[in-house]
Parts: C-alpha cells; structure tokens; sequence
C-alpha cells in the first residue's frame, strides 16, 4: 500500500509538473466551454448539462490516453523502470500507483468545469441527482479510458503509439455500434449491446444510475489493469 | 581461486561457500551477495554462462570486463531486475526468487547513466524513494544521504538542471538512502570531474564498512584504489577473481598492471573460444 501510495504520489506531481498536464486540462475546459456556450446556455433552453456530459465523454476518450500515455513508456524510456524493478514495488503497485495518479488527475481536470453547474444554478434550476449521475458517469468512462491507456502504455514501445492504440481501441468500440447491428441484425445486437460503454453512458447522463452500469465499468477497468499487470509481469520473468 | 569458466559451478575459494550447489535457501548465513550457476541467455545469445559469486559484507568488488562482457547484465540479475534463465541468487541473506521484497529492500542499485525523473526536485525524488522504500522517518534518512553524496546545497533543484555528476550524486544519494546491506553501482564514477571521483571513492570506501560494494567500471585505477576483490568476466563468464596479488599470482607476473591482466585474461577468454549463442 505505501509503496503504491508512493508511485501515486510521485506521478501525480509529474503530471502537473510538465506542461502537457495542463494542456490536457485546458483543452478539456476549453472544449466544455465551447459545447455548454453553443448547447446550453441559451435563452429557453433546459438547464441541464446533458449535451456537455455526452460530448464528453468523446472528449475524454481522446484526452484519457494522452493522461496514460506516458505511466510506463516514459519509465522505460527513462531508465527509472529498472529503478523500479529493483525496488519493493511489485508490478501491481506499480500499475494501481500509476492508475489512482491518473484517476486523481483526471478528477483534477473535471474540477473546473463546476463551474458550468455554478452558471447554470446562477441561471436556471438543475437538477441535481442529474448532474451528479453525469459526473459519476465521466469518472467511470473516463476510468475505462484510462485503464485502457495504461494497457497500451505497457505494450507501446513510445508514448504516440501507445495514444494513438488507445485511442483507436475505443473509436473501434464507439463506431461499432453503427456497423455491428448491420452485420449481426437487431436481436442479436440487443444482447451485444450490453457490453457498449457508450449506450450505458447515456444512462448516466440523463440521470440514470444503473449499478450493473457501475460494475460493468469497474469490471472493464479492473480486467486493463490486470492485463497491464500481466504484461509486467510477463516481462520482468522473461 | 578459480580461472576461467567456472565449469560445475564449483565453489569460489573467496569466502565460505555456505549454500548446497545449485540451491540457494532462504536465508544465507552471510549478508553479501552469493550467486550459483547464474545464466541469462537472451533469443539465442547467452549473455551470462553459469557463473558463480560469493561476496561478503564488507568488501568492495571490482567487476571489470569488455563491452557486453555480461557485467550489466549479472548486477541487474543480482538487484532482481532481470530474472536469470538459470541459477539462484541470495542478496543480504535474501533469497532473491523466494523473498524477492525482503531482498529488494536490503539492496541498493544504480543503474548506468543514472536514471532520475527530470521533472522533480532532489528532495522531492529522494523523498519519492524513501517512501517506495518504506523508510519511517524519511527526512533524517533524506538529510544524510544528501550530506554523504554533497547535494545538501542542491536540495532544491530541478534534476533536470544538475549537470551529469550532479545527477550521478543523487543516483548514488537514492541508492544509499535505506541503507542497504549490499550496494550495486554500474560505473558509478561515469561522468564526473576528478574531484568528484576522489569525493565518489571516499564515500565507497566508508560505505564499505559494513556493507558488500559491487561495482562495474571501464577506470582500472579506480579497481585498483578502491576493490578489496576483482572480478573479471569476459564473454558471459567469470575469467578470473581474487585480490590483485592472486590475480598477479594466476597471471604469474608479480608486477603485472591490472591493465596487462585485463588484457591478458580477457584474451584467454577468447582464445579459448566457443559459441555464446
């Protein structure tokens, strides 16, 4: 537990010690403050940040792995992995560490755009509940990108190509939702859908908290994180 | 003392041999670093061929070779960080396979070029380190390894500012900074002025105490100032090890340069011949 603590600790400075931490955390707000200005705030519009929580959730599956994409690749390409090795830090430590960091600062970055919610209760009279489920909703997919890009990160040998095998991982998942009902018709797809991530996205953002959505996400970032555990693993006994 | 491959992993006359061939227990009745039959092989090359070590606290041992000699490879076999094909490894009476943490946390390794995080301050990395480590009370632990590598000054600066021997210093600071039993160094002297190199060797050799001190370097006059033992390995195998007057002895010229030995020793080696692979 310390030693994860530790790792944790460490790259959540890291994170916000370079500038590509605040870059992510500036385009993210950037792109919130474009979609609720263009969506939301609008004269006889609901007050309610559906339309933000569903663009974000595109908006994070390209910025979660650029969170993610230097865990490990930039250890490796430090040097200070085999620092690491050597050190009491199992590989598990080592990728939970890297995951709370991550998480943390993906909370971070989530943290200014509260500032839409403060304007829309200046403005109107949100729901709540609603906002909560939709925040609930951007940590949990934002976890599943996350774990996903710290899977990546382990297998990619430098920091664009484990991005770029996120990212293209989750816009396979996202766009096969149009292609696969064709191919496997709609009876079929009902039963396929319920491992979509996205369809279970839309629940939270219009308020819906389905705990089988819940463990779905933690399950689907807990399986990453495993396989990311098992890749060390596999590398440090061969 | 044994030359050349140490065929049949026999035991190294260097200090008393207190594990079974080939099987290393638990825990070693010596703290030092004793290996038996360790081999790497990497796809075809065999990087390291079923050499044998056995290093008490205290001494500090000179591991010398040519270029992909398998030197590194056997320190980062000894700190845990690679797994060898083959063999057992005990490090501070640790057996590395079986109490891998317990080995680890008694260990302290800097690795070549010393690899830091470019981003933190000194005291936010040995800070970082001490925590990994478990270490209790880390500041006091923190203040004496900066004052022992003479980076107290430099505390607050950003890594990646410090020139290279800076950067070596807290290399070597996070490798002292839970006082481990056995200290791994791959060239720990690379990069820096002669001063520091003096300042590096000092703090060796009070290291050395009560510790077992394992150092890779390409400086013969540093194995000759500061090793009590050397070990030379040339082609994936232990080729020759002792104090320098044993090697002299071997060599069977009382005045032989530990230069002339490397050569001569390291030529053996290849003469002898054979495929690695």
């Amino acid at each position: 537990m310390r030693t994860t603590l530790a790792i944790a600790r460490r790259e959540y400075r890291s994170f916000f010690l370079v500038p590509s931490g605040y870059l992510v955390g500036a385009l993210f707000l950037l792109a919130n403050g474009i979609i609720f200005l263009s969506s939301v705030f609008l004269p006889g519009q609901p007050a309610t940040l559906r339309a933000v929580f569903g663009f974000d959730v595109m908006v994070l599956l390209l910025l979660c792995p650029a969170v993610t994409m230097r865990s490990i690749c930039e250890e490796r390409r430090l040097g200070t992995f085999e620092l690491l090795s050597a050190s009491p830090a199992g590989s598990l430590s080592l990728v939970v560490g890297k995951f709370t960091a991550a998480f943390a600062s993906l909370a971070t970055i989530l943290i200014p755009t509260l500032v839409l919610v403060v304007l829309l209760e200046l403005y109107g009279r949100p729901d709540p509940g609603e906002i909560f489920a939709g925040y609930l909703g951007l940590l949990l997919v934002g976890s599943m990108y996350l774990a996903g890009g710290l899977l990546a990160s382990t297998i990619a040998g430098s920091q664009t190509i484990a991005y770029l095998l996120a990212v293209f991982f989750f816009i396979l998942v996202s766009l096969s939702r149009t292609a696969v009902p064709a191919w496997i018709g709609p009876d079929a797809w009902e039963t396929v859908s319920i491992f979509d991530p996205f369809i279970r996205m839309e629940d939270f953002t219009i308020g819906l908290i389905d705990t089988s959505s819940i463990v779905f996400f933690v399950v689907v970032t807990g399986w990453f994180l495993l396989a990311a555990v098992a890749v060390i693993e596999t590398e440090r006994r061969s | 003392m044994m030359i050349g491959p140490t065929a049949g992993h026999a035991p190294l006359s260097g200090g008393p041999v207190q594990a079974t061939q080939g099987q290393v227990r638990g825990t070693i009745g010596h703290r030092g670093i004793i290996a038996r039959g360790l081999s790497k092989r990497f796809g075809r090359l065999l990087a390291v061929d079923g050499i044998d070590l056995d290093f008490e606290p205290g001494a500090v041992i000179g591991f010398l070779g040519h270029n992909g000699a398998g030197k590194t490879t056997t320190m980062r076999m000894l700190c845990g960080v690679l797994p060898p094909s083959s063999g057992t490894i005990s490090v501070g009476g640790h057996d590395l396979r079986t109490h891998s943490k317990a080995a680890a946390r008694v260990v302290g390794y800097l690795p070549e070029g010393s690899p830091l995080y470019p981003e933190l301050r000194v005291h936010e990395y040995l800070m970082f380190r001490a925590r990994l480590y478990g270490i209790g009370q880390p500041a006091p632990a923190i203040s004496s390894a900066m004052e022992r590598c003479g980076l107290t000054d430099a505390a607050d600066r950003i890594i990646g500012h410090l020139s290279k021997g800076f950067r070596q210093r807290v290399g070597l600071a996070a490798a002292i900074l839970h006082d481990p039993k056995v200290l791994v160094l791959d060239e720990p002297t690379s990069g820096l002025d002669p001063l520091q190199v003096i300042e590096v060797r000092s703090l060796i050799h009070d290291l050395a105490e009560d510790r077992t001190i394992m150092l890779s370097t390409h400086v013969l006059t540093e194995v000759e100032a500061i090793c009590d033992r050397v070990v030379l390995m040339a082609r994936g195998r232990v080729v020759a090890e002792g104090d320098l007057p044993s090697l002299r002895a071997q060599m069977g010229e009382a005045e032989a340069s530990l230069e002339s030995m490397f050569v001569e020793f390291t030529a053996r080696a290849f003469s002898v011949g054979g495929s690695r692979a």
